[in-house]
Order: C-alpha cells, then structure tokens, then sequence
C-alpha cells in the first residue's frame, strides 16, 4: 500500500490542534507537579512523623494506581462523591498534577537528601534558620541534580498525555484516532501523530540539555 | 562572665555515652587546645558548643545563652561561635567570595556590595586576595580552609571553633592554614582548636586540654604539660603524635 502524504497535509491543522492541547496539559500540569512535588519531597526529607507519614501516603497511593485509573477517579467518580462539576480539560491537568507531583516528590527528596550534610552543618553554623540553609545552599545544589530526572519525568507526563483520550480531551492521539475513523488511513496518521510527538519530546530533550550543561552537577 | 561554660554536660548517642559530666569554663582571649584519642568526645565536645549537637544532661552556655534555648537564641550563640570544620565544607556553587560574603548577606543582612567589599577584605586577610572569583574546586586544600576561616570570621563570632583544622590536608600545606590561626589567636580571638598539631599547641595554644573516654582528664599549661606530662596516658598520647 501506498503512503499518501496528501493525508497527512489535510490532518495537519486538527494534529496541530491536538498538539497544541497536549503541550498546554502537560505544561499547566507539569507546573502544578512542580510545586507539589517540592513540598511533597520536602516533606518526605525534613518533615516531621505527622508530614512525613502525609507525604508517603501520597506517593504510595499515586505510584500503586495507573494513570487512566486516576483521571478516571478525577472524572467520573470525584463529582459524584463531592459534587463538582469538572470539565475534561481540568480532569487532565489535575491528573497530571498529581500523578507528576508523586514522583518528583521521590526525585526532589532524593536529590536533597544526596547533598552531603557538612553543608548543611556549614549553613547551620553561621547563624541561618534551617529554611535559608534549604533555599540558599541546599536547594541550588540539589536542583542541579535533579535535572536529569525530572528531564525524564516530564517526557514521561507528556506522553501520558495520551491516556487522556479515555475522557474525551482532544489531544493529540484523540484527534488522530477521529480522523482516522473517518478516513482509515492508519499508516499515515498514527505515523504523523508519532512524529509530533518526537518533536515535542526532542525538544524537551534539547532544553534539559542546554540546562545541564549551563549548570555544572556539583 | 565567661565566654563558655560548661555544668556538668552529658551527652549520649543512643546507648553510648559520649560527653561524660563535662565542667569547663573558658573564658574571653583564651587559645584552647584540645587532644586525645580518637573516639573521646573531642567533636562532640565542640559541637555541643554551636549546637550542632544537643546536649542530654547539665547546661552549657556561650557568652551567656543556654544551648538549650529557643530556636532563635541558638542561632544567636551560633553567630558568636564561628566554626572550621575538617572537611572544609564551603559552598561549592559560590566562589571564594561569595562563600566568604554568604554569612553577613543572609545572616546580617548586609547588602551585596558591603557583604562583597567586607569578604573581600577577609581573603585579603587570610592571604587570597587573588583567588576570589575562584570556585572551591579551584583551590588547594589550603586555600579552601582559609577560605573556610574568612568565612566564619565573616559573621564577626566572638569565638572560633576548629574541628582538626589541618587534618584533610598534606604536610606541606598545613602551616598557611596554622600561620592564619596563629595571627587571628595573636589578635585576640578566642579560640577552640582540635588538632594533633603539638607544636601548635606549645606555641600558640594558652591552655591544653586533654579529653579521654568523654572526660576532661588533664588540663593545663600547654608548655609544662607537654614538657613533663604526669599523667601516663597523656604521655603515652603524646608519644604516639610527636
Ligand atoms: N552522630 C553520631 N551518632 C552516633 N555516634 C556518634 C555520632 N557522633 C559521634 N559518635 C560517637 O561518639 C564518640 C565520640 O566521637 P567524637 O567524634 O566526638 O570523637 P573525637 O574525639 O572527635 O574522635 P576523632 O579524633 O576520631 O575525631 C565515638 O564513639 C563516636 O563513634
Ligand atoms: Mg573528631
């Protein structure tokens, strides 16, 4: 059979559409992760047994359950249970909020917890409250460290994107699959779809790179 | 008042008893030195001080804050206890500079341009005022404990703690180290100073103290101690550092 770049051309702006949903999802929520993430990590490292105990019970409730479980829970079953409207789109962001926030919580305390602790004593010994110690000496060191993790966390939350497609958000594989329901051309749109999503995670690639190499691992 | 005061300090790690019923009292302008074996409590002893280490029984105050304050009054006793620890332990994303100026701009709350103008200065004052735009990793040994000493120095402690100052570094790069302590103890400074450097001690130390098995078990004049040591075990000590 033949490759009919015509196909392609013609999905071209409902793809560019969805891709532009996935970038806008994995982005809101991989901000949202972020800062979830860095309080959940922190807290598992320096918390006490209240917020420690708290952080864990996050982390192991989000890594034990898949993806599509949990927007399915966001979805379906949170409006039920607390009486909320919730849209698609919101479903999916908080999704990905969630699920990225558990595991750069492990990425975050890792990194922290791999400063060596002499710095921390250095910190403590002049005279700083332990928070300065965390923000000033601490943390620009752990973040450097981090990079390459949560480089690979953000590929990953990116393409679980995908999974969206169970709630109907017109991301980018919901939008391929329409199109190729109307015009069964299967080769060429799942072949399109795989190369947005290259372009996307090359260019995140990219990024990290450029960021680690700017910033030294100490 | 005494600059610190020890009542009759213990401390224990888990089942191990490590400072045992410590009374010390040292007082402004004194140049502490203090030996024994390994495993004795010197460290804990000085980081008992600055509250690294807290403290299970007695009380120990410096300049006359209890190290068992509130939160706050810790932080003030460790601005008056400035310490240089074996390791060096500087910052290593920060230059030379910026390490030595780190204490006065977030714990002062200097400006960046006076907290910059004053560590300069003290680079200048420990002999690298050539090396500020340095990174840790640029510098030798020596170098970075000096740096290491401005930048306690930074945040104008009335007392210094040294935890073997000179122990992670080569032969030949210990005396600059202990020619910037010698000049800070002939300036006034009350100091603390783990070290197995004996000549040290004789010559720049107004007191030794030698600790064993958490205990203060000799304490005195460094030359008469060092010269005729009656104490077998110091002396049996002293054989095996010199
Ligand atoms: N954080 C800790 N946890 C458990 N035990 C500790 C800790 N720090 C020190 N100790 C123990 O306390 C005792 C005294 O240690 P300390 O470091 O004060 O000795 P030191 O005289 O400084 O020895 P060295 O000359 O080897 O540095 C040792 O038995 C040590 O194993
Ligand atoms: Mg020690």
């Amino acid at each position: 059979m033949e490759f009919e770049w015509s196909v392609v051309w013609q999905a071209l702006p409902e793809l560019f559409k969805g891709a532009q949903l996935t970038v806008m999802i994995a982005l809101a929520g991989l901000a949202g992760g972020l800062v979830i993430g860095i309080v959940a990590g922190l807290m598992r490292a320096y918390g006490n047994a209240l917020l420690n105990g708290i952080a864990f019970l996050y982390i192991e409730v989000i890594r034990g359950t898949p993806i599509v479980v949990q927007v399915m829970f966001i979805y379906f079953a949170l409006p039920l249970a607390v009486d909320i409207r919730i849209n698609p789109i919101t479903a999916a962001i908080t999704a990905i909020i969630v699920n990225a926030g558990a595991y750069i919580a492990e990425i975050v305390r890792g990194s922290f917890l791999s400063i060596h602790n002499g710095l921390r004593e250095a910190g403590l010994a002049l005279g700083l409250p332990s928070w300065k110690v965390l923000l000033y000496v601490i943390g620009p060191l752990a973040f450097r460290r981090m990079i390459p993790a949560l480089g690979n966390q953000f590929i990953v939350s990116l393409k679980d994107t995908s999974l969206f497609i169970v709630i109907g958000v017109g991301e980018l594989t919901r939008q391929g699959q329409e199109i190729m329901a109307a015009n069964f051309r299967a080769v060429e749109i799942w072949s399109a779809v795989a190369v947005f999503y290259l372009i996307m995670t090359g260019t995140l690639t990219l990024v990290l790179r450029l960021t680690e190499k700017r910033m030294k691992i100490l | 008042m005494s600059l610190v005061e020890f009542k009759n300090v213990t401390k224990s790690f888990g089942a191990i008893s490590v400072l045992k019923d410590v009374d010390l009292t040292i007082e402004e302008g004194e140049v502490v030195v203090l030996i024994g074996p390994s495993g004795s409590g010197k460290s804990t002893l000085l980081r008992c001080i600055n509250a690294l280490e807290a403290i299970n029984g007695g009380d120990l105050e410096v300049d006359g804050i209890s190290v068992r304050a509130s939160r706050s009054e810790i932080r003030l006793i460790r601005q008056e206890a400035g310490m240089v620890f074996q390791q060096f332990n500087l910052f290593p994303q920060m230059t030379a500079l910026e390490n030595v100026a780190f204490g006065p701009r977030r714990v002062r709350n200097l400006t960046k341009a006076e907290a910059l103008e004053q560590a300069r200065a003290l680079l200048a004052k420990v002999g690298l005022a050539d090396r500020g735009h340095h990174y840790p990793s640029e510098l030798s040994g020596g170098q970075q404990q000096r740096v290491a000493i401005a930048r306690a120095l930074a945040v104008k402690p009335k007392l210094m703690l040294f935890d073997e100052p000179t122990s992670a570094l080569d032969p030949e790069l210990r005396h600059e180290v202990l020619r910037v302590m010698q000049s800070l103890a002939e300036e006034g400074m009350t100091m603390i100073v783990v070290t197995h450097e004996i000549g040290f001690a004789r010559k720049v130390g107004t007191r030794l103290i030698f600790m064993e098995n958490g205990k203060i078990a000799v304490d005195g004049d460094p030359a008469a101690l060092l010269d005729n040591a009656d104490n077998p075990r110091l002396k049996e000590f002293l054989q095996h550092v010199h």
